[in-house]
């Protein structure tokens, strides 16, 4: 937090406002790391020697909304869903399901609701004369009423929802409170909402946030947990509680319920407990600053009500023994409070306060509010990110988290069953007109498999999953003879060195890359002796430079990449000792490393056959930086010759708010301008796949990166050519999940699956496409939303496409879940984000220098 | 209102939005609370209210709470309700109409006949002192005076063998001391204390009223949860120490260090955290055997970690907690001392360079 915010944190607390220390009702937006949905993916198929940490977005649970505002305020993942984009693309307007592959039957996880075929809500806006501030009386004196008493209704203090019409569209209505006074209330009708209208889903949602309380579950941010069945992690002090993400909305053709199983890591520790093992750990010089920042941003959860709070600040110089104002005038101390409130004891009396800052929730604009937390009855949910790169740890949860398909099928089975055995779930959706079906199944599409497209060889890989046995023999596409490079290692890696080149040049040559013999420099094993070894020996004649790393802490990574990356743009090659050391895996380590080389030298690895001949494909990721929030780091990544086999980024540090990227313009541009130099015409066609759009983002999206793009494309084009543009949305996560159902078990679907119907939405032209697999856990299919599309393919050759797009990742070798183009400039972003927090040096633009 | 520390069972007659039962809750020696209401929407939409907080399951209570919600009239004779320590009647009786008024007494001093019953109703000689003079709520039957209500107790608390006090709450303003409480309280304490099981056994499962709502608590009676809170206490104990062993190593080194270094390492007195130990925990755990390191390896004796507060409290012996922490950590060659790395994973710090 910075030194403003704090004082005016502070200052708050002593100004007149009443500290309210159990906040107000309702709960705060979790912006945890959430093990939800998605797998924790710990395969090594990244930067194969080095491994960050598993992205996760720091998940934008902005999901308080509710119905209580005057004006009924819309979750932004539903708002999402009134941008029709479909309407404006002629040829999908009728069809946008293709035709290729053979149909398979699927499973969802998608259940559908019934309702009545002339089913409606009728909004009511009640007026109080005199006018009442309480709401509870509000709604005593509207459901006493007996023009209401026998309805089924819902009412917020203002908006009163109903399932029959009044008679009238004005009703007056009488009563009188327990003092004797009369009150009129006055009942007009706003609005009747058909079952797909944004606000209907909204109320669906809240009905079923009911219903899973009722079934014994807690809400923590926008999922549902079982906390009664905890999943224990005793080495790394972590619970892990199982759960739900769930949500109602309109799909294709009607209103289905979706479920997926999700999890919520707690730690079964008090932040006074992590304080002070830091306060052990740490030198005492910094230990307040190092408590800042390994606690701020992290949402803890109390010992005495259902809420969770985020860590804005510590203040120190608060203890327990202070005192506060209550909201009558009173003084207590903060032990006192606990004592009569809740009956808890402090132990210590030493311990600071939390600052947690409450988001206003009528009213965005006035200051949020502070309040204070005890840190011995706080508890850490979610991860530390030095937790989260705990490959162990993170091994340990995915472990313990990891559902086969057959195992979430019977998790969603028995919530199904929940719901539909529960006296009071079913008493609330039948009120309502409301009926619980059965999971709904479809049929989706595996479209043929692809082959790979070698030097001198076409392979049809046994699976497309993994190919690296199937090319091995297999010389790539191009690549750099490599003759001047270096090896820097510590001396103790120094023995390793000899049995790993031999293996490096043996692979080598297979493949068809000639690797010279280096220089090799012993250093010291600290970080500054590394750097300074660089700075020493790296002359612009050097091709590449190879680190061996005593360990994965970042410092050594980060100092290394920022130099070489801004200051000296060298490609560079970061392995650790450890990885060395295994032995008996020596070839598959070194055939990794060694295309890995190839790539950052400049040279393409293999490729699939592409029949549009004249195409541009760009990918474009977004996260926030990892040293400041307010951050974004924006990632391009387009490929420049027909085969698709190069690329060309572009990657900028933008301070903003809002997730919407600015640079587009000048960077298709660019790409464009790389595109003529290198084929001396511009691409017919170029199709953007814009990765990490959050919910309620797909309208800047529409309005505001939509027309940059085109923009460049119309004053890059000429009368002899102009290129077409197509703008499609990817997203990892989304709530369908698709099973294949067989006599004995439940499965993943087959790679190439294509679904294009009844789990999509009707205003869109979108379709889920599953491209990776996994060994043990479900895969969740991939969503993409063609938002924008003048190159008018065939909804099936848009599908083909993308699913061609996935095979050519060099990283990896198989397919994966995005297409290569988003992978390449989310892993870009990443280095920068993470390690280099600048642009990186435009001379490695043309090479694959972020792998 | 004082709770004693033999008191577990508790029933609020006419608990309506079971407010009262949320004040109750908190405290750790109620085993069983008890809501009974005429009103079943009232408690259908309040009973999740009672379910325990998300933290319960992190930090459980010592003994097994069940919170359940009865739907059902207070003039109803229901048996599970026998045997309770204290049942509250909060703003109850001026809802009934004299036959129920008149039923009352039997079945809850009668028949349910625990050892303490509290009972409020409003003060009438304090009405005039509201705007309007009228009954409190249009549901009430009557409101009493002192004398009326006092007489009615009495008459109860004689016909039952219970002794009966009066008190009230909502002290009036200045100049109107004359009128009492707002609302007027009569707590009523059985002669003799908590009846004997007799009674109990005779008219055994009459259940008229309908539950509603039950909810049980996590608590340390429940093995699974034991097991997690020792499992949980001892990892963070066997931590905190291996991390103290090593701040002690880092120490040592530097004091043989013959640079001169100018940091301080000594805590500034406003950051000392953790709990203090009284002398006499202290003295219990000086005298048990001390961590040791073998190999690569940090062991904490069994006997060491049970002397600290948190696991000596959760009065486990040795062998138990052998037992149950068998399967979640790794135990020396002879099972007397937790075994944990020396070093691990989560050591590095950004700030080691």
């Amino acid at each position: 937090m910075s030194g403003r915010a704090r004082t005016r944190a502070r200052g708050m607390l002593r100004g007149s406002r009443a500290l309210e220390v159990r906040g107000s009702p309702g709960y705060l937006a979790a912006t945890s790391v959430d093990l939800g949905n998605s797998e924790v993916s710990l395969s090594s198929r990244t930067d194969s020697v080095w491994q960050p940490s598993d992205e996760h977005d720091a998940a934008s649970g902005d999901g308080e909304h509710t119905l209580m505002e005057r004006r009924v305020r819309i979750r932004q993942d539903l708002m999402d869903l009134g941008i029709c984009t479909r309407e404006r693309l002629a040829h999908v307007k009728d069809c946008k399901t293709g035709s290729s592959g053979l149909p398979v039957k699927l499973v969802t996880n998608l259940f559908s609701l019934d309702l009545p075929q002339d089913w409606q809500l009728y909004q009511y806006h009640v007026v109080y004369s005199p006018d009442l501030p309480s709401k509870r009386l509000r709604t005593a004196l509207l459901y006493g009423h007996s023009e209401l008493s026998d309805r089924t209704k819902a009412f917020d203090g203002a908006i009163l929802f109903l399932s029959q019409k009044l008679d009238q569209k004005v009703t007056e209505l009488t009563s009188e409170t327990q003092r004797g006074e009369t009150v009129r209330m006055t009942v007009t009708l706003t609005n009747k909402l058909v079952s797909s209208s944004p606000v209907c889903i909204q109320f669906f949602n809240i009905i079923f946030k009911k219903i899973l309380k009722k079934l014994s579950m807690y809400q923590i941010g926008r999922n549902f947990y079982k906390p009664s069945e905890p999943v224990e992690i005793p080495q790394y002090k972590l619970s892990v509680w199982p759960g739900f993400a769930v949500s109602v909305s309109h799909f294709e053709s009607k209103l289905l319920f979706g479920a997926d199983v999700s999890y919520k890591v707690l730690r079964n520790e008090t932040v006074l407990e992590f304080m002070t093992d830091l306060c052990v750990r740490t030198d005492t010089s910094c230990f307040p600053q190092t408590c800042e920042t390994q606690l701020v941003g992290l949402i803890v959860l109390t010992r005495y009500n259902n809420k969770t709070y985020r860590i804005d600040d510590i203040d120190w110089s608060v203890k327990p023994t202070h005192t506060f104002q209550k909201r009558d005038g009173s003084e207590i101390t903060y032990t006192d409070y606990y004592k009569q409130q809740y009956d808890i004891t402090l132990s210590d009396l030493n311990q600071p306060v939390l600052v947690s800052l409450l988001k206003r929730k009528r009213n965005a604009s006035m200051e949020p509010q502070a309040v204070h937390l005890i840190p011995e009855l706080c508890f850490l949910t979610g991860l530390t990110s030095q937790a989260t790169s705990d490959f162990h740890l993170m091994k340990a949860v995915a472990e313990e988290t990891r559902l086969s398909p057959l195992g979430r099928q019977q998790r969603l089975a028995r919530l199904a069953d929940d719901i539909q055995r529960n006296q009071v779930a079913r008493f609330e959706l039948e009120t309502w007109g409301l009926h619980f079906g059965s999971q709904m199944s479809l049929t989706g599409r595996v479209v043929p498999s692809e082959k790979l497209i070698m030097q001198d060889h076409i392979c049809q890989p046994a699976s497309a999953a993994d190919w690296s046995k199937d090319i091995r023999a297999c010389k790539v596409l191009s690549s750099q003879s490599l003759t001047t490079w270096l090896i820097l290692c510590s001396s103790r890696a120094e023995n390793r060195i000899e049995g790993f080149l031999s293996c490096l040049r043996r692979v080598g040559s297979t493949m068809g890359f000639n690797v010279g013999y280096p220089k090799i420099i012993k250093v010291q094993e600290n970080p500054a002796s590394f750097l300074r070894a660089i700075q020493q020996h790296v002359d612009p004649d050097v091709q590449l430079v190879m680190c061996i790393l005593p360990s994965n802490q970042k410092n050594y990574y980060d100092s290394i990449k920022k130099y070489l990356n801004l200051d000296c743009p060298v490609p560079s090659q970061c392995v650790l000792t450890r990885t060395l050391n295994k032995q008996g895996m020596m070839m598959s380590v070194a055939t990794k490393i060694a295309m890995q080389m190839t790539c950052k030298l400049g040279g393409e690895l293999w490729t699939v056959e592409i029949p549009l001949k004249s195409l541009m494909v760009v990918g474009i990721s977004i996260c926030k930086d990892a040293l400041s929030k307010d951050t974004l780091v924006v990632g391009f990544v387009a490929s420049v010759n027909p085969r698709i086999t190069r690329w060309f980024s572009r990657c900028i540090l933008q301070r903003t708010t809002a997730e919407v990227a600015d640079c587009l313009k000048v960077f298709l541009t660019g790409a464009l301008n790389k595109w003529y130099k290198l084929n001396h015409d511009l691409p017919a066609r170029i199709i953007v796949y814009r990765d990490g759009v959050g919910d309620g983002q797909l309208k800047a999206v529409v309005d505001y990166e939509v027309p940059q793009l085109l923009s460049s494309v119309a004053e890059s084009s000429s009368d002899s050519s102009s290129c077409r543009l197509s703008v499609v949305v990817v997203r990892k996560r989304c709530t369908p999940r698709f099973f294949v159902e067989t006599s004995k078990t439940v499965q993943n679907p087959p790679l190439g699956t294509v679904v294009d119907s009844e789990a999509t939405r009707p205003a869109w032209y979108d379709f889920y496409l599953i491209s990776q697999t996994t060994s043990q856990g479900t895969v969740s299919p991939t969503y993409y939303n063609v938002i924008y599309d003048d190159n008018v393919l065939k909804p099936d050759h848009m599908q083909r496409l993308t699913f061609k797009l996935c095979h050519l990742y060099y990283n990896w070798q198989g397919l994966i879940s995005i297409p290569a183009p988003c992978q390449y400039a989310h892993k870009l972003t990443f280095l920068v984000a993470q390690s280099i927090h600048k642009e990186p040096s435009l001379e490695l633009a043309n090479h694959l220098f972020y792998l | 209102m004082e709770l004693e520390e033999e008191i577990i069972q508790i029933a609020d007659l006419g608990c309506g939005d079971t407010k009262l039962l949320k004040l109750l809750k908190i405290y750790p020696c109620i085993q069983l609370l008890v809501g009974v209401d005429i009103n079943e929407e009232k408690l259908h939409s309040n009973g999740h209210h009672l379910s325990p907080y998300l933290g319960e399951f992190v930090k459980p209570r010592d003994l097994d709470l069940t919170i359940i919600l009865y739907h059902g009239s207070v003039v109803e004779r229901d048996s599970r309700l026998l045997g309770f320590d204290l049942i509250t009647c909060i703003e109850l009786i001026e809802h009934l109409d004299s036959d129920d008024l008149a039923r009352f007494p039997e079945v809850v001093f009668g028949y349910l006949s625990p050892a303490m019953v509290v009972i409020s109703t409003p003060n009438s000689e304090f009405n005039p002192l509201f705007p309007t003079v009228a009954l409190r709520d249009a549901d009430h039957k009557f409101e009493w005076s002192r004398m009326e209500f006092q007489t009615w107790a009495s008459q109860v608390a004689k016909c039952y063998n219970y002794c009966v006090e009066f008190t009230g709450v909502g002290t009036p303003p200045a100049g109107a001391e004359h009128v009492g409480y707002c609302t007027q309280i009569g707590v009523f304490t059985k002669i003799g204390g908590k009846a004997a099981g007799s009674c109990v056994s005779e008219d055994h499962d009459q259940h008229v009223y309908k539950a509603v709502y039950m909810t049980s608590y996590p608590s340390l009676q429940q093995e699974k949860v034991l097991k997690f809170v020792l499992v949980g206490e001892l990892l963070i104990q066997v931590e905190h120490l291996r991390l103290r062993h090593h701040r002690m190593l880092r120490e040592r080194k530097r004091e043989s260090d013959p640079k001169p270094r100018d940091t301080d390492f000594s805590l500034g007195p406003d950051l000392l955290l953790g709990a203090v130990f009284t002398e006499a925990e202290k003295a219990r755990i000086e005298n048990s055997p001390e961590p040791f390191c073998e190999g690569d390896k940090f062991c904490v004796p069994l006997q060491r970690l049970l002397a600290y507060p948190k696991l000596h409290r959760l009065r486990v012996d040795e062998e138990r907690m052998r037992a149950l922490i068998a399967d979640s950590v790794c135990l020396s060659s002879d099972s007397s001392a937790v075994m944990v790395d020396l070093y691990n994973s989560l050591d590095y710090w950004p700030e080691d360079s």
